[in-house]
């Protein structure tokens, strides 16, 4: 298949699909409170709404740095969709991805003047220091499969079975990593009701448009990453059903467990942080 | 499943929640509130979730095709106003889960 074809069929894929995943968190969650919810299609709806909705922007943005942060938070997360299903590139890739981020994250925070997109530039700044040892998962994946290729990852699986039974606390690190991306989520502290809508709470129109699609994408890349890394080669439909499984597993956290505050948040992932290095180590060397 | 029959299969499914939205809240205008079962939602879930777990037998068109309607006439259900078509969801994946197995064990 064409190269740019092939970019153009999964990025569609992973929006679309990432999108119907957050609106299906998002039922979960709402029968688990006993509401009815809303539909499924709601999340994609929500994003397209904003593609016809009047942009505005705040006095207090720091033009033209405000605009081009929420654009280049959607290019990441494509380029992340081109490394990943497309080129079955280097995971150390995907891990700069992830890093640039967290730094449009704080950006796009501190870019707009709002004093609550401010603490949640802070706070993506506080839970880059818990999120990114969390992706150091990385390491252990090269430890025990010498690669960093998520293609020649794929086929030591093929070989040697699921990394997620060899290492287990690895897996739950990423899970974790996972769950501080979900909207909700117990870690999400950048986008904690306490402050309105975060880093998002001065973006309206076209640029919310750009975020909504870029977490979307984010979203079903980092499921896309953890099904890839742990659970070896799998078909289109694997991947459907193990995305699907692990949306409802979250939604299950997000609804059942409050919202944390910072500071418990950050100590929680560091916690699981360590335990995940050093008992994998462990594994390792036993 | 190539990547082009899952982009068809997800638009479908985009496409079918779209339509059964709008048209479950021309058709009823009050929030979900009595336990009722829609007999037209009934039957179009059930066409929807058989076409989706039985595309094989029907010979006469490629299975990505039936498997897309299916999957536009699931949705539609599905995606209906909030709290409505969930009983008719569930019986047509009961009744097309059904046929699945029966289909499985007897050919």
């Amino acid at each position: 298949m064409n190269l740019m074809l092939n970019i153009l069929l999964n990025v569609i894929i992973a929006f679309l699909l990432g999108s119907l995943l957050f609106g299906l968190q998002r039922k979960v969650m709402a029968r688990i409170q006993k509401r009815p919810g809303p539909p499924i299609i709601q999340h994609l709806l929500h994003t397209l709404k904003f593609y016809i909705k009047e942009s505005s922007f705040p006095k207090t943005a720091a033009m033209p740095f405000y605009i081009a942060i929420a654009s280049i938070l959607c290019v990441i997360w494509v380029s992340a969709v081109i490394v990943g299903p497309v080129a079955q590139g280097s995971l150390l890739l995907i891990f700069a991805i992830y890093a640039l981020h967290k730094i449009v994250e704080h950006n796009a925070g501190s870019s707009s003047g709002s004093p609550y997109g401010k603490l949640s530039c802070v706070r993506a700044v506080f839970s880059a220091a818990a999120e990114v040892p969390l992706f150091a998962v990385l390491i252990i994946i090269f430890l025990k499969t010498r690669t960093m290729v998520i293609s020649d990852i794929i086929a030591y699986q093929a070989q040697n079975g699921a990394l997620l039974f060899t290492i287990p606390l690895a897996a739950l690190m990423f899970f974790v990593l996972i769950l501080s991306k979900a909207p909700y989520s117990p870690f999400a502290i950048t986008k904690g009701k306490d402050i309105i809508s975060g880093y998002e709470t001065e973006h309206f129109g076209l640029l919310r448009g750009y975020l909504m699609i870029s977490e979307s994408i984010a979203w079903y890349m980092l499921l896309w990453i953890f099904l890839t890394v742990f659970l070896g080669p799998l078909s289109l439909l694997g991947y459907l059903v193990g995305m699907v499984v692990i949306s409802v597993i979250v939604a299950f956290i997000n609804a059942t467990t409050p919202m944390l505050n910072p500071n418990h948040s950050i100590m929680v992932q560091v916690t699981m942080a360590f335990i995940g290095i050093v008992g994998s180590i462990i594994l390792l060397m036993l | 499943m190539n990547e082009t029959s899952y982009l068809l299969y997800l638009i479908s499914f985009v496409l079918g929640s779209v339509v059964g939205l709008v048209l479950s809240y021309q058709k009823y205008k009050s929030p979900f509130a009595i336990d009722k079962i829609d007999v037209l939602a009934l039957i179009i879930a059930i066409i929807g979730w058989f076409l989706i777990f039985n595309s094989p037998m029907l010979t006469f068109i490629p299975s990505y095709i039936s498997i897309a309607i299916g999957l536009f006439l699931m949705a539609m259900v599905l995606g209906m106003r909030p709290g409505y078509g969930r009983y008719e969801t569930l019986i047509g994946l009961v009744v097309g889960g059904i046929i699945w197995l029966l289909r499985m064990v007897l050919l």
